[in-house]
């Protein structure tokens, strides 16, 4: 779609959510003045200077990431690495070794297979002469697991703040893995989006070169370490990966006439995305294939998802009804209602239906980028106009067929059975959100909002590490009106900052939200604020409490 | 992309010339499990300056090669990534091995060519390589230490390894390795007749 601006203009709101930007509710961007402080960890070792990091466990292998820097350009640095099951590494269980190259940007990456599940591993790199910090790493579960507990976290945007986030989850020793739901980094330039931090580099990142960069600064800061030290990440990207709103053919911030061809864009910024995360390419053929699934034992299947640019088809912008959050659109409206238009793919789609049919697990996470669960606003002139109205095109609510696929094999038919236990996790809109998901949550018919009669499942919408809600909500009245509005919704907080934590069990799957106290400068403090849980076989939300720690977790890395 | 790379940060290395080296002999062929190795023997005049370099890397399409050179069985020589610009602008890339001496007398040397991480266990050949005892994997089917996870890479095995300096040259056939030879021989003949026809 024909966007002419030649030049990315400065983005001054706090958000670049059409929902949050339209809404006028979020325009107090972060005002912090941008901060003095060097990132912390520029002190540590020049060789390993981005630190180390784990992703993608499995029951017998987990992939150990690091980034040598070596004092001059080599065409290739041998690396060695060591894994134990003590901090002190005297424990060792498997040694070996990997080699890097500019081709790679040197950065490391080794499966390292042979491991017993569900066991804690401590692991290390040398290389050049140095020694790399001691990372942490979890495997998963193959039978008897009864209990999983994780961070959630998505949007953590470093020109937005500090990641207290991650620093908190770094000091929870009791966690068996942190799952980033994506937007784990910004494309944009300095001050386009976030002022607290300076982005590296300093304008839009487009190439290769740029997306290295932008990678190097976020492996470089000092929280974002510490959590990868010590907890192995399951990640997705959503669309800040490669470019605001994208999709399988563009993006809303991509202007082919002065940043050149979307696929090299998408070829660059998926290179350096998979030379710097801790995350194992499902096809090496097809590195825009990202969706891939974990057992953990038979008590969860987590189902994580891709969502933008291997087949999601174009956002509608075609919204024309008036509503307090900007333009809104009904799925009757020319367009919305289209079956072809899909947020998965053919493919990935049935490869979802079967895994919830046949899973063995009890459980079936969904971790995925952008919200399920209907959001709907009021025409603006009620006494003319009583509609509601979908209003932001980017998330499931602008693919309603394909939703409505999903909902239809979630309840059943004659030949399959219904899925339960379904509880979708989602990130995206830097805020949070609980709600019981159904076809038409709207209607009184088709789903009790008092008992949760109806539901088919529940989604759990995590807060931004460091990414601008609508911060102006400092009441609650724009949240209370949105639930009033769409009485699925159990929990709306749009202001604050932070991370989910999903504690799961055979009887229940809880979801907290934890929130830091501010992400304009480093601090340690959080505030338990909210939680809901799903019980066996329900299907819906109620309201819960705090989960207790673990006693006596595997040692933290030192 | 990675060729362009390639070239800048061999450009930083060093300040040699850049002249590609050229090869009075080449020997090429295809290894099929982790363990095998390409022994060569060749003579060298006193005085000589001799380059072994391989090319068959070729960014990850094939097995990342290293090499090693005795006399009289002793262990003189071992690389694994060339280092030498005036080697690698002649094809080589990353993970290609490559290595220059000068011999002070004439004599036989042995080149043994394998898998990089299949190291030398001593500072003779007679003392064997780590993989010796193993069962073979299929190159195909191995994830060499050096492998791009990204790119589930160096699973071809090609290799080539060119050498100058030298007066002769020749594949030793290993115990049931005959059709190796014979690929190792039939590649030589035609780099030969090729170079030949250039005259």
């Amino acid at each position: 779609m024909g966007r002419p601006r030649k030049v990315q203009p400065a983005r001054t709101g706090s958000s670049r959510r059409d929902f949050f930007k339209r809404s006028g509710a979020g325009a107090a961007a972060l005002v912090a003045a941008p901060s003095l402080l060097p990132l912390a960890a520029e002190a540590a070792s020049t060789v390993f200077q981005h630190g180390v990091a784990s992703g993608d466990p499995l029951a017998d292998r987990v992939i150990l990431w690091t980034r040598v820097t070596p004092a001059t350009a080599k065409p290739a640095v041998s690396v060695t690495y060591v894994v134990a099951t003590d901090p002190a590494l005297t424990q060792v269980v498997q040694r070996g070794s990997a080699k890097t190259n500019p081709g790679r940007d040197y950065t490391v990456k080794v499966d390292a297979t042979g491991l017993q599940p569900a066991t804690t591993y401590y692991y290390q790199f040398t290389a050049e002469g140095a020694t790399s910090p001691v990372g942490r790493t979890k495997t998963l579960p193959t039978t008897g697991a009864s209990s999983l507990r994780m961070a959630v976290v998505s949007c953590s945007n470093l020109a937005a703040g500090y990641f207290n986030a991650y620093a908190r989850i770094a000091a929870r020793a009791d966690l068996d893995l942190v799952m980033h739901l994506g937007d784990y980094l910004y494309e944009y330039g300095t001050g386009q989006y976030g002022s607290v931090r300076t982005p590296e580099p300093a304008n839009e990142i487009v190439t290769l070169t740029d997306y290295r960069q932008r990678h190097a600064q976020y492996k470089r800061d000092a929280d974002a370490q510490a959590m990868h030290r010590q907890h192995p990440l399951i990640a997705i990207w959503d669309d800040h990966e490669t470019a605001n709103n994208s999709w399988k053919g563009g993006a809303e911030n991509h202007q082919p006439a002065t940043e050149g061809d979307w696929n090299a864009r998408v070829t660059a910024a998926l290179q350096a995305y998979y030379e710097w995360m801790p995350v194992r390419p499902v096809d090496v053929a097809n590195l825009r294939d990202n969706h891939r699934s974990f057992a953990y034992g038979d008590l969860a299947e987590l189902l994580m998802l891709e969502e933008r640019i291997n087949a999601r088809s174009e956002q509608l912008t075609t919204a024309v009804h008036a509503t307090a959050f900007g333009a809104g659109f009904a799925t009757t409206d020319p367009g919305y209602g289209d079956p072809s238009r899909t947020l998965l793919g053919d493919a990935e789609e049935a490869w979802l239906v079967k895994r919830l049919r046949t899973t063995p697990a009890q459980w079936k996470l969904l971790g995925q980028g952008v919200m399920f669960a209907q959001l709907k606003a009021p025409g603006s002139n009620q006494a003319t106009d009583p509609g509601l109205y979908f209003i932001n095109s980017d998330q499931w609510d602008g693919y309603e067929p394909a939703r409505n696929r999903l909902f239809t094999a979630i309840k059943g038919d004659a030949a399959n059975a219904q899925v339960n236990n379904l509880v979708v996790l989602t990130g995206d809109i830097h805020s949070s959100w609980a709600a019981d998901l159904n076809p038409n949550p709207h209607s009184p018919a088709s789903y009790d909002k008092t008992t949760g009669a109806g539901s088919l499942g529940v989604e759990f919408v995590g807060t931004s590490v460091t990414s601008p809600g609508i911060d102006t909500d400092t009441t609650g009245a724009i949240a209370g009106a949105i639930k009033f509005y769409n009485p699925h919704f159990k929990y709306v907080q749009l202001t604050r900052r932070g991370y989910m934590l999903v504690d799961v069990n055979r009887d229940r799957v809880v979801g907290e939200w934890w929130y830091v106290d501010t992400v304009a400068s480093p601090s340690n403090v959080e505030v338990f604020a909210a939680a809901f849980e799903v019980r066996q076989g329900e299907n819906h939300l109620r309201p819960s409490a705090q989960t207790p720690s673990r006693a006596n977790p595997p040692l933290l890395a030192p | 992309m990675k060729k362009h790379l390639l070239a800048l940060a061999l450009a930083t290395l060093s300040a040699l010339p850049l002249a590609a080296q050229a090869a009075d002999l080449t020997f090429s062929g295809q290894a099929m499990n982790h363990n095998d190795k390409i022994v060569i023997d060749f003579q060298v005049a006193a005085g000589s300056t001799v380059s072994l370099w391989t090319d068959s890397w070729q960014s990850g399409l094939n097995f990342d090669p290293q090499l090693y050179v005795a006399r009289g069985g002793v262990i003189v020589d071992h690389n694994d990534d060339n280092e030498i610009a005036s080697l690698a602008s002649a094809g080589a890339g990353y993970y290609d091995a490559g290595m220059q001496f000068t011999a002070t007398a004439p004599g036989s040397y042995r080149l043994v060519l394998n898998a990089a991480s299949n190291d030398a266990r001593g500072t003779t050949l007679a003392q064997g390589f780590a993989y010796d005892g193993s069962t073979p994997i299929k190159l195909a089917d191995w994830n060499q230490p050096s492998y791009d996870v990204n790119a589930n890479d160096q699973k071809g095995g090609f290799w080539r390894v060119n050498l100058s300096g030298v007066t002769q040259a020749s594949v030793v056939p290993e115990p049931g390795r005959t059709g190796l030879m014979w690929a190792g021989l039939l590649s030589m003949a035609l780099v030969l007749r090729k170079r030949h026809g250039k005259r």
